[in-house]
């Protein structure tokens, strides 16, 4: 069965099914974090892309349901976006702008390229496979299929964590996932 | 020194997105990074913006941090006999 997770502000499925929530925006990254995953504080220091990509991934895994956390070099985890880490340079840029309250933000910055969220979705997992974020003009199946067949090209691949995971501010996000 | 020691607190909480958090959570004598609050490389570089954002104290040596970052109360410690604002 192929898996699948679709987060935007204000609804989430998984598999197609619905999942209850109350809230709305980048609450309600954090209350599925708190209902469905809680072991990892790191999840409030992230980004929005990184915290939706986080979110999805942990529901897309469970939904799944194999064993977790064992070191793997056959998953690749491909990404695809619109506006590539647009919140986190708009959020550090406003660190920087003002020469009279000029104090860039170290935690602003790492967050400053949209394949950090591969990377943490990959060190949250052991896995030791390709990571890819691919920033595209649009949403475009056909690009994005052609790149995940790319992928399988390295014969230690075997399966791919990927899809659509693009963010513009809180309250404007998208995520598709699913393991192919 | 207590109001410092408060103060502190606030704002490394909100400088460092300590969710759930609250400054009476944080033993003001417990160790920052390690076995404490479990704070990371990027979080002692949060640490040296906020101090020099909100006291005006520079660290010429990053190095300095391992010593001033010891404990809120030796961070707070420091901040008293240094800070320019």
């Amino acid at each position: 069965m192929r898996h699948e997770v679709y987060i935007t502000p204000n609804e989430v499925k998984v598999d197609g099914k619905a999942l209850n929530h109350k809230e709305n925006g980048a609450a309600l990254l954090t209350e599925l974090y708190r209902a469905h995953i809680g072991d990892y504080p790191k999840f409030f220091k992230m980004d929005t892309l990184c915290k939706l990509g986080f979110v999805a991934s942990e529901l897309l895994l469970q939904a799944e349901g194999a064993p977790r956390f064992e070191p793997r070099e056959d998953r690749a985890v491909v990404f695809f976006n619109r506006n590539a880490s647009l919140q986190a340079d708009t959020a550090y840029q406003a660190t920087i702008q003002d020469p009279e309250n000029f104090f860039p933000s170290p935690a602003a910055f790492v967050y400053t390229l949209p394949n950090i969220v591969t990377g943490e979705i990959a060190i949250r997992n052991k896995y030791f496979g390709e990571t890819s974020f691919i920033v595209l003009e649009d949403f475009d199946e056909k690009t994005m299929m052609r790149e995940l067949q790319n992928a399988f090209q390295d014969p230690m691949t075997k399966s791919i964590l990927g899809g659509w995971l693009d963010c513009t501010d809180e309250n404007h996000f998208e995520a598709k996932l699913s393991i192919i | 020194m207590d109001d410092l020691i408060y103060t502190l607190k606030q704002q490394i909480i909100e400088a460092l997105n300590l969710e759930d958090m609250k400054p009476e959570d944080i033993d003001e004598n417990a160790a920052l990074f390690g076995e404490g609050l479990g704070l990371d490389s990027i979080d002692a570089l949060e640490l040296i913006v906020l101090m020099e954002k909100n006291y005006g104290i520079k660290l010429k040596d990053p190095n300095q941090g391992k010593e001033i970052f010891k404990s809120v109360s030796v961070m707070a410690d420091y901040i008293s006999k240094n800070r320019t604002k």
